[in-house]
This record gives C-alpha cells, sequence and structure tokens, in this order.
C-alpha cells in the first residue's frame, strides 16, 4: 500500500475543473468521441485479449462518471483491465488492496501533527487519484467498505471537519471474488447499488490464450502502454456524453425496464431510481461511443444486465432455484416491450 | 381417428349440415345424395394428400382433382375418357350445362326439380366451396375463414329462395360454425398440455372457463334482444332473385318451357326472363289463345290440373263448325308434356304419338314431349258463340256424369254470401257469367296486380275478393269458383295468350305470355271461353265478343274492331265487361303493377342484384382487399413517413409468419427480417435504420426510398413463403386480425368485467349478503 503525495496539493481545498461544463475547448464532434474511445479500446486490448465487449462496457461506465465492480474469479485479468484503463488515460492511478486490518483513514487520509509547522497537516489518503483500484473489496470491513462507498457517492473527503474534493474524473473499479467467501464481509445491497455496472471478465478462449501467451513471452505488454487521452480530454468526453439526445420513447422504455424489475416475481427488491439514472448515462456513453449523438434501445439492451442485475434482490425461492438475477434481468428484457402500447395488454 | 383427420371430417360434416337449407329450394331430396357423395370424395382427396404429408397446394389440386372425376362421372355424358377423365367434349357439355343451369335458375321459382344444369351447378358450386372450406378449415386451420364459405352456402338459398328457406334453417349453420371453431379451439387448447383453473386445480379440456361463462350469457342476452326485435320490427323478406326477375307483365312463370299448370288463389308472381317460346304463322287474323291444360280439381287454394286420365287416342275427323284457320307452330323451347292448340282442333300434322283426353280436349303426349316436337302444322275451328245463342242456351244438366267433376267445390259460406248478392237474381248460365264478369271487372275496383295482398282472411278467395288485386290465376280461379258456387259448370284453362305480332301473320308467343282463364260449360254450343282478368295486365289478351249481355251488343260500333285489336296492348283494350280501359290504368296501380309499364330492359344482367350477387362472391376477399389498401395508403407519398413504412414491415412480418416480439428494437427486428427475406436484406435493415432514426434521432429519418425497399421485402417474402403460408397471407393477414383483435380485446375485457359485476350484483341481490371467509376461495375455484 502506497501513499503518493500529490502535487496539487493546498491546505484544506482541491482546485478542480468543474465536471460538466469543460470552458475551454469546443465540444467534442460524435466522431472525435468514437476516435478517442476506439483508440483507448484498442490500447486497452493489447493486454487483455478477446474481451472486447466487457473493455468498452468498463469504458462506457467510466465515462459516465459511474464505479464499476469487477466481480471474476482470481486470475482472468481484473487488475491488468484496470491498470490497462488508467495506463490509456493519463491520469493517476491508485490501488488499495483490501485487507480486514484496513482502516476507513488509510483510504481517506489522516491529519498527523507537524512538529515544524507546528500544526495537524492533512495527509490524504489513497482515494485521492482519478482512477482507484480497490482490490478485493469484499475482504475489508464493513467500516472501511463503507468509508470509501461514501466517498464514491459523494466524490468528496471530510476529515476532521475539513472538506476535500476528490480529483475528477473519478473512478473506482472494485473487485471482488465471488467464489473465495470465508473470511469476507459481502456487499450490503445498498452499497451494490453505489457501483454503476458490474461486469465479470471469464475465462479467454483458447486462441486469445495462445495469443496471450504469445505476447506475454519477451515482455509485460502493460509496460509497454502508452497514454491515449489525458484527463481533460476524458472530461470532455464526459460533457460530450452527456449532450446525447436520449428521445421520450427511449425514457419511456428504460423506465418500463426498471419499473418490470420491481414488479416481477422473482425479485424481493427491484432496482433504484438511481439504476435508472446511471443506465441511461451509460446509454448515452455507449450511443457516443458509436458516433452516434442519439440513444437507441439497442444501446440500453446492452447495458442492462451490467447495470442492473446487480442491484436486485432475487426472492428465496429464486436463490435456491438456482436462478440469478442475470436471468431476471435478461428474461425482463425479452419481455418489455420497446415501444409501450398504452391500449394494448 | 388422428387430428388431420377429425379435422377433415369435421370440416364435412359442417359443410354438410350448411347445405340442409337446400331443401327448400329442390323438389325431393334426390339432389343430396350426389351432393354429399361430393363432400365426401373431396374430403377423402384432400386427407389422404395430407396423410402422405403433402403441401397445401397438392392438397388443393387432389381436391380439384376428385371434383373433376365426380363432375365427369356424373355430368360428363360418356364423353369422359373411361367416364371418368374429362376430354375436350367432356367441357364442352359441362358449358352447355352451365348454361341452361343459368338460364334455369333464371327462369324457374323454387322448388325445383333436381337434374341437369341446375345439379350441374349445384355440384360444381358445393364442390368449389367444399375444397375452400377444407383448405381454411384444416389445411390453413383458420376456422374463422370457414365462416365465409359457410355464408356463402347459406346466402344461396336465402337469397334464391327467401320464402322456402324457413329461418330456422339458419341455426343449422350457425351450430356448425360454432362446432368448428370450438373444435379447433379444444384441439389448440389440448396442445398446451393440461389446464388448470386459476387455483391450480387440473381441468379437463372441455371444462368452462370464466370467459366461456361471459360469452355464453351475452349470446343468450343478443339472442333475446334480436328476437324481441323480430317481433317488433316488420321483417322485409323480399328475395334478391325475386328482385331480380321482377319486371315484366302477362303470364305465368311456372318455367322457362312450361307453364305452371296451377291456378292458386293467392302468392305472388316472379317474372321470368322473357324468352320466346312459339312462333307461330298463321292465317288466323286474331288468333285467340293457345289451350294448354284444363284444371278443373278445385280445393281451397285454387284449381288444380286434371289427371288426364281418360285418354284416347287423338282422332281427327276434319270437320268442324265455324271458320277454319291453319297455323304453322314452331317449337322455340317449350316442354310441356300437352300441346297448345287453338280453338277446336280438325287437322294436326306432329311427329310423336298424342292423346286426346275426353273430359278435358286437352292433347297429350304418349310417350311423347313438346320437347321433342320441332314444329306441328294445326288446322282449328275457331268456335265463336255469339251472345244471342249463349243467352238462351242452359247450363249442364244435373244428370250429366261431369256434373259433379266441374261444380264440385270447397264450402265456404262467405262466398256464397257474395255470390248469392252478386248474381242471385240471374237466372240464365249467360247472366251469370256476366254477372261474375262484371263484379271482378276494373270498373267494380279489381286492378291487376302480381302480388294478391294478405286481406287476413281465412280463406285465400275471400282475400283476392277483398283485396281486389291479382293476377290471371286468381281472376280465373275465382270466377270458375264463383260460377260453381252458381251451380253453373265452368273450370280453369291454363295455357298461353295470344302473343304479339312480328309481321303480318307471323305471331312470337314468350314466356311471359303464359296465361289462365275460364271455360264455362253452355249445355249446346260446349265449352265457352272467357277470360276476367283486366286486360291492363296482359299483353297479348284477347277480348270474347260473346261475352256481352245481347241487348247491349246491338252497337255495332264497339264489337268486331276491339276484336282485331291488341297485338299491341296500348291499343286500348276492352276489359270483359266491354269498357274501354286507358292503357295503362291496370298498370299504374300497385308498386308491383308498375313495373309492367315497360322496364323489362331492367332484366339485363347490370340489374342492381346482379351487382349484390357479385359483391356476395367477394365477401371472401374482403380481408385481402382490406390489406392491400391498407398497405396502398401507407405507401402513398403524402403519408409515407418512417413510421408508416415499418407498421407496414412490421404487418408483412406478421402476415408472413416472421416472429417479431415487441421487444425487438428496430435493429434487432430489421436483422430477424433480414434472415427470413436474405434477398431483401438491405432493404430491411434500411427500413430498420430509418425507423431507429425516426423515433429516436432528434432529426428524424427520410423517407426517401423506403417504399422501394418495402416492396423488395414485400416481394421476397412472398417468394421465399411456403404456398399455404402465401395464401394465408393474402387470404387471411394476420396483421389484419391482429389489429381487429386488440381493438376487441380491450372491449371484451371491459365486457366481461361489466358482465361479471352485473352478475355479482344480481346474485348479492337475490341472495342474503353471506359474510363468510371462504367464499372468495370457493368463487376461485369453481368448487361450489
Amino acid at each position: 500500500m502506497t501513499f503518493e503525495s500529490s502535487p496539487e496539493q493546498p491546505d484544506g481545498t482541491m482546485p478542480l475543473q468543474s465536471t460538466a461544463q469543460g470552458q475551454g475547448p469546443a465540444p467534442l464532434s460524435p466522431q472525435e468521441f468514437k476516435a478517442t474511445a476506439e483508440a483507448i479500446l484498442t490500447n486497452v486490448e493489447w493486454v487483455i485479449e478477446g474481451k472486447s465487449h466487457t473493455i468498452k462496457l468498463a469504458l462506457a461506465v467510466m465515462l459516465a462518471e459511474g464505479h464499476l465492480l469487477l466481480e471474476d474469479v482470481p486470475g482472468v485479468g481484473k487488475t491488468q483491465l484496470a491498470k490497462a484503463l488508467a495506463r490509456s488515460i493519463d491520469c493517476s492511478v491508485r490501488r488499495i488492496q483490501f485487507t480486514p486490518d484496513l482502516l476507513p483513514s488509510d483510504v481517506t487520509g489522516v491529519s498527523i501533527f507537524d512538529p515544524e509547522k507546528r500544526d495537524f497537516v492533512f495527509k490524504p489518503g489513497a482515494i485521492f487519484g482519478n482512477l482507484i483500484l480497490g482490490d478485493e473489496i469484499n475482504r475489508a470491513s464493513p467500516k472501511t467498505q463503507a468509508a470509501l462507498l461514501e466517498c464514491m457517492e459523494e466524490r468528496q473527503v471530510t476529515v476532521d471537519g475539513n472538506t476535500y474534493k476528490l480529483r475528477s474524473p473519478f473512478m473506482v473499479i472494485a473487485t471482488q471474488n465471488p467464489v473465495e467467501m470465508e473470511g469476507t464481509y459481502p456487499l450490503p445491497e445498498a452499497q451494490r447499488d453505489r457501483f454503476a455496472a458490474r461486469l465479470a471478465i471469464g475465462y479467454p478462449d483458447i486462441n486469445a490464450e495462445l495469443a496471450l501467451l504469445d505476447r506475454r513471452e519477451e515482455y509485460n505488454p502493460l509496460d509497454a502502454l502508452r497514454p491515449i487521452a489525458d484527463a481533460e480530454m476524458i472530461v470532455r468526453m464526459i460533457a460530450a456524453a452527456r449532450a446525447v439526445h436520449l428521445a421520450p420513447e427511449l425514457k419511456r422504455y428504460v423506465v418500463d425496464l426498471v419499473a418490470a424489475t420491481r414488479t416481477n416475481a422473482q425479485v424481493r427488491l427491484g432496482a433504484s431510481p438511481r439504476a435508472t439514472l446511471q443506465l441511461l448515462r451509460c446509454t448515452q456513453v455507449l450511443a457516443a461511443m458509436d458516433g452516434r449523438d442519439f440513444a437507441l434501445p439497442d444501446d440500453v439492451q446492452q447495458l442492462a444486465v451490467p447495470v442492473l442485475a446487480h442491484r436486485l434482490i432475487p426472492t428465496t425461492e429464486t436463490t435456491m432455484g438456482g436462478g440469478d438475477t442475470k436471468a431476471i434481468v435478461s428474461d425482463i428484457l425479452r419481455h418489455v416491450p420497446v415501444v409501450s402500447h398504452p391500449g394494448r395488454f | 381417428m388422428n387430428a388431420q383427420r377429425h379435422a377433415t371430417v369435421v370440416a364435412a360434416a359442417t359443410l354438410a349440415l350448411t347445405l340442409t337449407p337446400l331443401i327448400g329450394i329442390f323438389e325431393g331430396l334426390g339432389w343430396a345424395f350426389p351432393v354429399l357423395l361430393t363432400i365426401t370424395v373431396i374430403a377423402v382427396a384432400g386427407s389422404l394428400m395430407r396423410a402422405a404429408g403433402r403441401g397445401q397446394g397438392l392438397q388443393t389440386l387432389a381436391m380439384a382433382a376428385a371434383l373433376l372425376v365426380v363432375l365427369t362421372a356424373g355430368f360428363g355424358d360418356g364423353t369422359g375418357l373411361l367416364f371418368v377423365i374429362p376430354l375436350p367434349a367432356t367441357f364442352e357439355n359441362w358449358a352447355y350445362l352451365a348454361q341452361e343451369g343459368v338460364a334455369a335458375i333464371i327462369v324457374n321459382s323454387p322448388p325445383v326439380e333436381a337434374g341437369g344444369g341446375i345439379m350441374f351447378l349445384t355440384i360444381l358450386g358445393v364442390g368449389v366451396v367444399a375444397i375452400l372450406h377444407d383448405m381454411f378449415v384444416v389445411g390453413l386451420r383458420t376456422p374463422a375463414l370457414a365462416g365465409l364459405t359457410l355464408l356463402t352456402m347459406y346466402l344461396v338459398p336465402v337469397s334464391v329462395a327467401p320464402e322456402a328457406t324457413a329461418w330456422f334453417w339458419f341455426i343449422l349453420p350457425a351450430v356448425a360454425y360454432l362446432w368448428i371453431l370450438g373444435d379447433d379451439n379444444l384441439r389448440r387448447v389440448s396442445s398446451f398440455g393440461h389446464r388448470f383453473t386459476g387455483a391450480g386445480q387440473l381441468v379437463g379440456r372441455s371444462f368452462p372457463s370464466p370467459m366461456a361463462r361471459t360469452a355464453r350469457w351475452s349470446a343468450t342476452a343478443f339472442v333475446a334482444v334480436t328476437l324481441l326485435v323480430l317481433t317488433v320490427v316488420p321483417a322485409n323478406t323480399s328475395g334478391l332473385i325475386d328482385n331480380v326477375a321482377e319486371g315484366m307483365d302477362g303470364g305465368e312463370s311456372y318455367g322457362l318451357g312450361d307453364v305452371n299448370p296451377w291456378a292458386q288463389l293467392s302468392g305472388s308472381l316472379t317474372r321470368p326472363e322473357e324468352v320466346d317460346v312459339l312462333r307461330v304463322v298463321t292465317n288466323d287474323p286474331n288468333p285467340r289463345y293457345l289451350r294448354m291444360h284444363v284444371l278443373d280439381e278445385l280445393t281451397n287454394d285454387g284449381f288444380e290440373p286434371n289427371d288426364y286420365d281418360s285418354r284416347e287416342s287423338l282422332v281427327l275427323d276434319g270437320e268442324a263448325e265455324g271458320d277454319t284457320y291453319t297455323a304453322e307452330i314452331q317449337n322455340l323451347r317449350l316442354e310441356a308434356p300437352v300441346l297448345p292448340v287453338y280453338g277446336d282442333p280438325v287437322d294436326l300434322a306432329i311427329d310423336g304419338n298424342w292423346d286426346r283426353d275426353a273430359d278435358t280436349d286437352v292433347i297429350i303426349g304418349s310417350g311423347s314431349d313438346m320437347g321433342d316436337v320441332e314444329d306441328y302444322t294445326l288446322t282449328y275451328a275457331d268456335p265463336a258463340p255469339d251472345a244471342e245463342t249463349l243467352a238462351a242456351a242452359d247450363g249442364m244438366s244435373r244428370d250429366d256424369a261431369r256434373w259433379e267433376a266441374n261444380t264440385a267445390h270447397p264450402d265456404v259460406p262467405e262466398l256464397g254470401e257474395i255470390v248469392a248478392e252478386e248474381i242471385g237474381g240471374a237466372g240464365t248460365v249467360h247472366e251469370k257469367v256476366l254477372g261474375v264478369l262484371r263484379f271482378l271487372s276494373s270498373s267494380n275496383g279489381f286492378t291487376y296486380s302480381l302480388e294478391v295482398p294478405d286481406a287476413g282472411n281465412d280463406e285465400a278467395i275471400l282475400d283476392f275478393l277483398e283485396s281486389k288485386q291479382g293476377y290471371c290465376q286468381q281472376y280465373a280461379a275465382a270466377m270458375a269458383w264463383m260460377l260453381r258456387e252458381a251451380d253453373v259448370a265452368a273450370r280453369v284453362v291454363v295455357g298461353m295468350s295470344q302473343g304479339s305480332r312480328v309481321d303480318g301473320d307471323e305471331w312470337i308467343l314468350t314466356s311471359h305470355d303464359y296465361h289462365a282463364w275460364v271455360e264455362v260449360y253452355y249445355e249446346g254450343p260446349g265449352w265457352v271461353t272467357y277470360d276476367p282478368t283486366p286486360a291492363g295486365g296482359v299483353p297479348g289478351s284477347v277480348s270474347f265478343p260473346w261475352a256481352t249481355d245481347p241487348v247491349e251488343a246491338q252497337d255495332p260500333a264497339e264489337e268486331p274492331t276491339e276484336n282485331d285489336i291488341t297485338p299491341d296492348p296500348s291499343a286500348a283494350p276492352t276489359d270483359a265487361s266491354g269498357q274501354t280501359l286507358p292503357p295503362e290504368e291496370g298498370a299504374s296501380e300497385g308498386p308491383s303493377a308498375d313495373a309492367t309499364g315497360g322496364t323489362g330492359d331492367a332484366l339485363l344482367p347490370f340489374h342492381p342484384g346482379w351487382l349484390a350477387l357479385l359483391l356476395l362472391l367477394a365477401v371472401p376477399f374482403a380481408p385481402a382487399l382490406w390489406r392491400g389498401a391498407l398497405r396502398n395508403r401507407r405507401l402513398r407519398a403524402g403519408n409515407l413517413t418512417a413510421e408508416t413504412a415499418w407498421d407496414e414491415a412490421m404487418d408483412l412480418a406478421l402476415d408472413y409468419g416472421v416472429s417479431i416480439p415487441d421487444s425487438y428494437t428496430p435493429r434487432q427486428a430489421a436483422g430477424v427480417l433480414g434472415t427470413a427475406a436474405p434477398g431483401a436484406r438491405d432493404a430491411a435493415t434500411a427500413l430498420g435504420s430509418a425507423m431507429a432514426l425516426h423515433r429516436y434521432s432528434p432529426r428524424g429519418a427520410d423517407p426517401a426510398g423506403l417504399a422501394d425497399a418495402l416492396r423488395d421485402l414485400y416481394a421476397e417474402l412472398d417468394k421465399r413463403a411456403e404456398p399455404r403460408v402465401k395464401y394465408r397471407a393474402m387470404l387471411w393477414p394476420a396483421s389484419l386480425i391482429a389489429k381487429l383483435r386488440a381493438d376487441s380485446a380491450e372491449q371484451s375485457a371491459r365486457i366481461s368485467r361489466r358482465s361479471a359485476r352485473t352478475t355479482d350484483r344480481m346474485r348479492s341481490a337475490l341472495r342474503r349478503p353471506r359474510r363468510s371467509n371462504n367464499r372468495g376461495k370457493r368463487g376461485v375455484t369453481g368448487r361450489a
């Protein structure tokens, strides 16, 4: 665990560009957005073989200012993905390895007494970066988890009565291992809701794994990655994505989808309005990455499972019957009409 | 029995049930066997082809072939190869039969004899409908569409013979239709697996559902309302063919080639198309009526023909009183068993064997028929007794052997009173005759009408005498009856009136010249002819100079000239009482008589009735036309947007059975369409993208080129579809049904809810309210 002090760190507050309104440069055209996004994706794919769809969704979540939960078995490249994404963007990356003895102050930072200045000086924690990689988040104690999740939601840290804004872009990529559950503190549902999406990477197929072996014979490709965009570019992309047109029919479709999770018989707790918001924002990014300035229901359908599934709490019967929430969301996608017909049943 | 065979049997049985109303238009049941045989053969052919796993096209072909075989065997007249395979000569024979059938349909009024052209058309029609019916019920599995075939079948007897088709015949087709629908639904339901009630109780497949209960309630209510309305609103039962055929004047309408040997006291006259029946060349300057049948058996309904059972061989002595004339008569299409003759035949040159009936003097074929006679030459005397002779003559003696047969009449006291009042003071036969003629004359208010109004009396003759409207049958029958009531021997004669002069001595007698008149017996002169029918209604009518009082008849100015008249009915014929009538007087009374004024041209094929028949035949194509109109409307340049184009594409997918769930985005749907129609993948993609742009982009989509894309898609889908799917898409487009269903689903749900509420309310009003916890549960599970 390393703590790097940030250079632009005056006492107290952090100077920040506003996320939404980049004032100087002209807004990105859809084509520029698409080109940049594709360049980042190609870069990351250099490291993670054959997972372009997962990478695309991960980037989309990032550009929607959401946090990402990677849930998969060890060794499939969760950390690699996070690192590659971070390297492709010229921004600061922090990694926190969560352990049961990690304290909240390790995440947020702590005020220590500086004998020379005879005053308390704030030593920022690992959270002060653009891209935070939280490894095995479910190994931390609930108290530490709560501290992290609070920062994720509020994008600021309050220590000793002082509030410190976090950087922008700010994105947490947390990983957790769904298999090895001994000695873990599984994330409560309320906290899982803070993650915009949950992705699984999955094992590579045979060819991708062979290519991976070939490439890694000589060096680690991660070391060869060059940044494609800087933090400022990412902020502009975020702003451009927010301008993507959402037709009333599309909004209605998203609302119908989310509403369906709430009335589904297999679900004890459905998705929240926050889910609706985040689904729409991710949809906008995905549309922009396709070079469009308007979103399509196809974008929504690609995102529905990653964005909605981890927020649902299935009924006990569903769990016992081996059903999982991804299947439930897929089922909802198959049944909710793209255009609702108020007259029809 | 497997499902396919079961459905085939149901289809055939329902069609057979629907044919039962044909009983009303055929004489006897002889038609039933060939019709049922045709249905059976077609069903078996279709079923065998299905059992062999062949497609709809081959099934239809097999059924059509079966129909051809049946027609060849039944109507080939031996022209077919091995009697079952039609050859060109067979088709010629059929064309002839079809023509004959069409003519017979137009001319005859039901019930008709089941044979010849009519039977051919019946078998052909039933066969075609049977093929369609089998196709709809079994092949395409669209039993709802079978309602159209059943309706078509049912409408034939209804439109041809509304009076012969009693209302209750409708029940059988209706039951047949319900049977098809119910059977198909049970098949469908049982293919789902087991049925459960809402409470999870396993029930049999025919267990009634709450929806069915609602339907039953609604049906009962509708039937009740309909019956109620029918009792209040007077029904209009004028038949299609009646209206088509109605139009001309004069004569009988028993058939094109035969006269109806009946003189009924009620009913309405159906006017056939006018066709030429006889051509006469005679040196008689003013021929009178051609006698055919003698009707001397009187019942309450009118006169029935003599049995002609006192036949003797025809011997003509060549001598007669009065002037003799010679007529060469050419038979154009008369088919009667009796020979039409003028006056008293003196000499006859004719082929075949002919007898004379001693009682009636009718010349009747003995193994011969007018159908076999092309022409004959008749020499005859025109018996023209003068009024004075008749005035002096006595009636038939009571001792005469013929007395009983020619004066017998039913006992109708009211008629007796009328006769006593009108001619009670008359002494001689001739006075009685003149009295009756005066009573029936137009000066007494009698008019010619094609229909006898129902005046509500028990006896038809009283209806006629009260309403004073009728045609020749009623006049003749009434006069003869009244005379019999006054103890005068009288009988009705049916034949043909004078016809119309073509030129010089040539006369044409048409099917409108069939007529009925009266013969009265005088001791001495014998049977003397009178015509009580108002002359204005009968174009070829002749006046009889002896039908006058000898005292009045002294006026020479009136009599002889009037006799020479009347090839032209407008030339002011005299009626029986000797008064001159304005030519149109008889014709201008009453709506039916109006038609006599010269609307014969209306019988041309452009009569609105034919249009209605055409529309009827178009009924099965209504969905196809509707669908086509919808497509054209959407593709019209002004209406075409990406959305209408997309709606049309989605409807096309539905029609051709390409399944596109509601949850598919336009792009996904376009992908599915592209897979279904690989040749039109680009078109489908263009349509999908346009729709996506239209719906989701702030700028919308450009509809240019979408119409062409749709046409490509339509052509490709149509090309790739199996014949079965193709026909169904054309004749019974699923998209149309889906629209109707979507519209009606909401309404039926509303009705269902309302009826359930009403039922509950009624129940709670009837029963004491019960506060029981398990009441609701009992309602749900259906356990009472």
